[in-house]
């Protein structure tokens, strides 16, 4: 397909199957399991729809948990035999849900059918042999005052972040069973928090809000408080996503020592942050590392200016992808596979991207990328490489995520697919073809 | 909450409250041609959320400040229609409420190609950038269509346009 300038795309995006039976009225968002070969898609009619990847059926509809459209979910990462499934309601509240897994009725990682008749982990007292009933309401979150717009899991589990219109974003900790206990509430925003995303490594959680910034915020002397304020955008940012620990995209194979440089410099900074925006822009943050402390702090003659304890941290606007989208982008995702990204949005289109090396002709922009006009680190830029418009036709499409492909026609074990979620409660799965 | 028992019981977005302008098309394969007039005809008869009169006679919504625009790639098939909206006074405090009831009878009554942008007209209102900015936020937009007290007083504006 050619892009908006004429120039072909090395790569297609292809439909590859609708999940049926969809949802007649307003998706908002796919989650796909940590695990298994499952996604959960939470619906504006109050439910939460559980997908086989393999299938592409419905495998259970999950409700009667909230009064309103359910406007997120996220899977607890890191558990083993048990799902957990974290949902956010214009209820204002959010819900824990769980389910174990060998009553799943579907195939684990291991591609061994699991044993139907096991029930060692399951409650003997459990009655219920429902299918539709597997998926138990443990517990509500309340304390938000308005609808809650983004959850969010730390990488291992520990802690829950919520977000809403009322301007706050809550952690929680599971203490014990079904127990949560809210251990922040962060007032920064000036606005409503329309998402949460945790770092991959680290204990920081950044937001996004309608007050056009993003906020970083660190566990400090056990109070969390905010570490970093990112400025640049002109309007709400809808979406943050952290950049996937250990992505290999970029390699410095050809002994290019400039290149070597910059994925040092790359580690030492470590995972980046990309966020999407009302105002059309899609952009990369990155971490300034911090000076090394002076490791003989007694000998030093003059006293260190720079608090050494200082949690704060000064993130930079790295790059801006190309704008390919007309209307607000609703959603952005990395690929943990490919180090890719791929956006979508009101205007219905599907953009994939990619960052590569900057040929050194290439003229460098000159409002960006501060950091790096060090002639000795090689610099890189993002292009597209597919695009899609009217994705789900004429509609909009409110989210966009990477998935690792599971039909029987995956042609590698780390093969991914986009899945889309739009508003006419169509979830659709595409393949990248070239 | 205390709205729940009010909030309609119905889908907003599969069930609108009449059909939309499409479905009289007998081809859908071809995209009918929606002019300024045609969504001015759409909007003016909205009643006024305060007074027993109707947007298009107070000169709240008027024909010069609708802008269709056409898609912009023969790939695409997104048209979208900007409404500007005149308040009756700059401080008007409903001005959210009316813009509200502007782009929910356009989504209820255009084919859903149409991205239905409303804005306050420049100049026209102390607080216009708040205001543009709630009409513009999708979210929002949904979450106040669950809210059954905001749904009452839109449905009472809206019951005149028939």
């Amino acid at each position: 397909m050619p892009s908006p300038e004429g120039a072909p795309l090395p790569f297609t995006l292809q439909p590859l199957a609708q999940f049926s039976p969809a949802s007649n009225s307003r998706t908002w968002l796919t989650a796909p399991h940590p695990r298994l070969p499952i996604v959960a898609t939470a619906s504006s009619d109050k439910t939460v729809r559980i997908y086989s990847l393999t299938s592409f059926k419905l495998l259970n509809t999950v409700s009667g948990g909230h009064k309103r459209s359910i406007r997120t979910c996220a899977w607890k990462p890191g558990l083993k035999g048990e799902s957990v499934l974290a949902t956010g309601s214009f209820d204002a509240s959010a819900g824990i849900w769980r389910r174990w897994d060998d009553n799943a009725g579907i195939n684990d990682d291991n591609g061994e059918p699991l044993d139907f008749t096991s029930s060692g982990k399951r409650n003997d007292d459990s009655e219920d042999d429902d299918e539709d009933d597997e998926w138990r309401f443990a517990v509500i979150l309340d304390g938000h005052e308005s609808e809650v717009k983004s959850v969010a899991w730390s990488a291992g589990g520990q802690y829950l972040a919520t977000c809403s219109r009322d301007k706050s974003v809550w952690i929680w900790e599971e203490m014990e069973d079904d127990n949560f206990e809210t251990i922040a509430v962060l007032q920064e925003h000036e606005g409503d928090v329309k998402s949460v995303a945790w770092h991959p490594q680290e204990d920081l959680l950044a937001s996004s809000s309608y007050d056009d910034t993003i906020r970083l915020y660190k566990e400090d002397m056990d109070d969390w408080t905010c570490i970093a304020i990112l400025n640049g955008h002109d309007a709400t940012v809808w979406t943050v996503d952290f950049e996937p620990a250990d992505v290999s995209s970029l390699t410095a194979e050809d002994g290019d020592p400039t290149k070597s440089a910059w994925l040092v410099e790359k580690v030492k900074a470590g995972p980046r942050l990309i966020s999407c925006s009302d105002d059309l822009t899609v952009r990369v943050w990155r971490r300034r590392p911090k000076e090394k402390t002076d490791p003989n702090p007694g000998q030093s003659r003059m006293p260190s200016i720079i608090k050494t304890g200082s949690i704060e941290e000064d993130w930079y606007e790295e790059a801006r992808l190309p704008q390919h989208h007309e209307r607000a982008v609703y959603s952005v995702s990395w690929s943990k596979a490919t180090g890719r990204v791929v956006t979508t949005g009101s205007d219905g289109k599907i953009v994939v991207y990619a960052e590569q090396w900057r040929k050194p002709s290439a003229e460098k922009p000159q409002d960006v990328n501060m950091d790096s006009d060090n002639p000795h680190i090689a610099d890189t830029e993002w292009a597209v490489i597919a695009e899609i418009e009217g994705g789900h036709d004429e509609y909009e499409i409110n989210h966009a995520t990477w998935c690792r492909r599971r039909d029987k026609g995956k042609r590698s074990e780390d093969e991914e697919v986009v899945i889309t979620t739009g508003d006419q409660g169509d979830v659709k799965a595409w393949t990248l073809e070239n | 909450g205390l709205f729940d028992g009010l909030v309609p019981s119905y889908s907003y977005w599969n069930d609108p409250f009449e059909p939309a302008v499409s479905s009289d098309s007998e081809d859908d394969d071809t995209a009918e041609v929606i002019d300024e007039q045609e969504v001015f005809d759409l909007i003016s008869t909205i009643s006024d959320p305060e007074h027993p009169l109707s947007l298009g006679s107070l000169a709240v919504v008027n024909l010069p400040d609708i802008h269709i625009k056409h898609p912009t790639s023969p790939r695409s098939p997104i048209s979208t229609v900007l409404v500007e909206i005149t308040p009756t006074i700059t401080h008007c405090s409903l001005a959210t409420v009316i813009g509200l009831g502007v782009r929910v009878r356009l989504e209820q009554s255009l084919p859903p190609r149409f991205r239905v942008d409303v804005r306050i007209k420049e100049g026209t209102h102390s607080s216009a950038e708040s205001v543009n900015k709630q009409l513009g936020d999708k979210e929002r937009v949904a979450a106040a269509l669950e809210n059954g007290t905001l749904m009452g007083v839109l449905r009472k504006m809206l019951s005149t346009c028939e």
